[in-house]
């Protein structure tokens, strides 16, 4: 068994899933090969039962793999227990849902500290660290406003925030421009693009090619394998 | 998350929810306004019987002879009252044996009473009056005083001089303007002269003082007694209450004797002191401290389901929070402690607005009735302790489900 490459942030070998569904088992990942290195840029496609989400939640470390290995920034992170894939997650993964996925009745202030609780920083700590990433997603003006008083790309840039402020060694956007006109879409895709540029790895899944083609690399998933695995001409430079 | 975070998060989620969060509540209000009213009104009333109930109407140190049991606090049987009603009255000779025989009496004194429907000066009339003849240390060992005027004498007594010392409220009825000293008041046929004014006692005993008529014993045997000779209530006050223990056993002996009862046989008449109201009373204190906690428990715990059900909905309200907090680190005990500080803090809250209840409800028993009621401080403690710890216990299975979510599915929830 291989150590990874020092600048390898994602590593699977032959990862496999299998879920129970009734009587049937359904193999939603049957052995995916993926190494994906520092600020890189990767777009995931796939049609849907194709193991999109099943390897987002893999990689995002909410889930175990049935079999295989998942190398995430030089350590085996498969077999790890609940509180050590949570304490990965909060340190390492930053998560962008389709949803947002703020919670309500709450600032965007507080929704961008929360992991930052989980994280056992000080109340003053947070408080800093929030507002200065905010003010990076161009929110500086609102950080007191609830989601309800944001507009949806607002929103979108508010979770953005949430996802940086641990400063993680992966962003993982799920569908970001899901819930967005193609105007707005158009402004997070630039965000990330832009995050990109300053260092960050950033693994996108979507389903739509124009979103993917930000993307400098696009993996195609297809029952449960890799289809494709191709470095994107079209992809914004 | 360390436990400061979570209360201020469960206020914070308190506060969103004022309404849902004060219903929630009710049961806990309920139970710990109800803990803290109920011991107030019994610590209350525990120290009114002690230092005012049983010492204005037996007196410290003092027992009464009476030839029933007229101020019992238990049940009595048909029974028994049957075997009171053959008992023989006590006499004016019983009284003059206990005067001689019984050791270290303070004061000694005997009364006899009637209603009299009403009292007039004259001018002015009071319905419904209390007579009550008296021996000359009656007032002294009752602890009645006198504010105007003088009391009453053995001279008053022995020759059945035709005076009275008057209640508060009597002679405030009967002569508003000036003073009541010298004048006369209508007694039936009867003049009695006013020699003094008894000081004013109020409240719930002193309706009745207030209310009296005291004239010498003597006088009232010659004019109102029902029956010659007789003594309706006899009482012999003892400076120590080893004294009265002593002079209890003396004047049952004597009164046995005198009665020619066999041993064995029950007394046919009774000797009540302060001691024995105060057990009484300490029955019906008992009762209510047994039956209190039962009381409050129940509605802690029908508060505590009520709690459980109100945060398992709410953890199903917010499953899509909670995989939003785990995709973010919260670990599972970060969850856990989470919704266990909101069940806590909620409760404690119900806790603290029943404490407040309880204590207006006190105040209010203390202003509005004669009762003093006093929240004694331990109650204070053991009813927000009790919250919390309803809160914490109810609050645990719904806290464990909440930190158990799947995170993929709560994140995926509708």
């Amino acid at each position: 068994m291989m150590t990874p490459a020092e600048n390898t942030v994602i590593l699977t070998r032959d990862l496999r899933k299998d879920y129970e569904l009734g009587a049937e088992t359904v193999r939603a990942l049957q052995g995916v090969d993926i190494q994906i290195d520092k600020n890189e840029f990767v777009a995931i496609m796939g049609p849907s039962g194709s193991g999109k989400s099943t390897l987002l939640n893999l990689i995002g470390c909410l889930d175990t793999p049935s079999a295989g290995e998942y190398w995430l920034g030089g350590q085996e992170v498969s077999k790890l227990d609940d509180n050590e894939l949570a304490q990965i997650r909060n340190s390492r993964i930053g998560f962008v849902f389709q949803t947002f996925n703020l919670l309500p009745r709450t600032t965007a202030l507080h929704n961008v500290e929360l992991p930052l609780i989980y994280a056992g920083l000080s109340a003053k700590e947070r408080h800093a660290r929030a507002t200065q990433t905010l003010e990076a997603v161009g929110l500086g003006g609102r950080i007191k406003h609830q989601p309800n008083e944001l507009s949806g790309g607002e929103r979108q840039r508010v979770a953005i925030a949430r996802a940086l402020v641990n400063q993680p060694s992966l962003l993982l956007a799920d569908e970001p421009t899901g819930n967005l006109d193609s105007h707005t879409s158009a402004e997070i895709m630039e965000i990330l693009v832009n995050l990109h540029r300053q260092g960050e790895t950033i693994l996108l899944v979507t389903h739509e090619r124009d979103i993917a083609a930000y993307a400098k690399r696009l993996i195609t998933l297809r029952d449960g394998k890799v289809e494709r695995d191709e470095l994107h001409a079209a992809g914004v430079s | 998350m360390n436990v400061l975070d979570a209360i201020v998060l469960a206020l914070r989620q308190v506060w969103a929810q004022k309404l849902k969060s004060f219903f929630t509540l009710l049961g806990v209000i309920v139970g710990v306004t109800f803990l803290i009213s109920v011991n107030a009104v019994v610590e209350g009333m525990n120290r009114y019987v002690q230092e005012d109930f049983a010492g204005s109407i037996f007196g410290i140190n003092t027992i009464t002879v009476q030839r029933v049991y007229s101020r019992r606090g238990g049940r009595e049987d048909a029974r028994t009252r049957r075997r009171e009603a053959r008992n023989p009255d006590i006499t004016l000779d019983d009284a003059q044996v206990l005067r001689e025989n019984v050791p270290d009496i303070w004061y000694m004194a005997y009364s006899s009473d009637r209603f009299m429907p009403e009292v007039s000066s004259g001018q002015n009339t009071r319905k419904n009056v209390r007579l009550i003849g008296v021996t000359d240390e009656y007032l002294a060992l009752q602890g009645w005083d006198v504010v105007e005027g003088r009391g009453l004498t053995r001279i008053d007594d022995t020759r059945s001089i035709r005076v009275a010392v008057i209640g508060d409220a009597i002679a405030k009825k009967l002569f508003p303007e000036d003073s009541p000293i010298g004048h006369d008041i209508r007694l039936g046929p009867f003049r009695y002269r006013i020699v003094g004014v008894l000081k004013r006692q109020g409240g719930l005993i002193g309706n009745i003082r207030d209310a009296s008529v005291v004239l010498p014993f003597g006088a009232y045997q010659a004019d109102f007694a029902r029956q010659r000779n007789v003594v309706e209530d006899l009482q012999i006050k003892f400076r120590t209450s080893e004294a009265m223990v002593a002079g209890e056993a003396t004047t049952e002996e004597l009164l046995r004797a005198r009665h020619r009862l066999r041993p064995g046989e029950e007394n046919d008449f009774s000797i009540e002191t302060a001691s024995q109201i105060l057990n009484a009373w300490n029955t019906v204190k008992n009762v209510l401290l047994a039956a209190g906690p039962g009381l409050v428990a129940v509605a802690l715990v029908v508060g505590g389901i009520v709690i459980m059900n109100i945060m398992l909905m709410s953890v199903l309200e917010r499953t899509r929070e909670i995989g939003v907090r785990k995709a973010l680190g919260a670990r599972r005990i970060d969850i856990t402690r989470q919704f266990l500080a909101e069940s806590a803090t909620l409760s404690s809250l119900g806790a603290a607005i029943g404490v407040v209840i309880g204590m207006a409800l006190a105040k209010l028993v203390d202003v509005v009735t004669p009762l003093p009621a006093s929240v004694p401080v331990w109650s204070i403690i053991v009813g927000v302790a009790l919250g919390l710890l309803v809160g914490l216990v109810f609050g645990v299975y719904p806290a464990i489900r909440a930190s158990r979510l799947d995170p993929i599915v709560a994140l995926r929830y509708e």
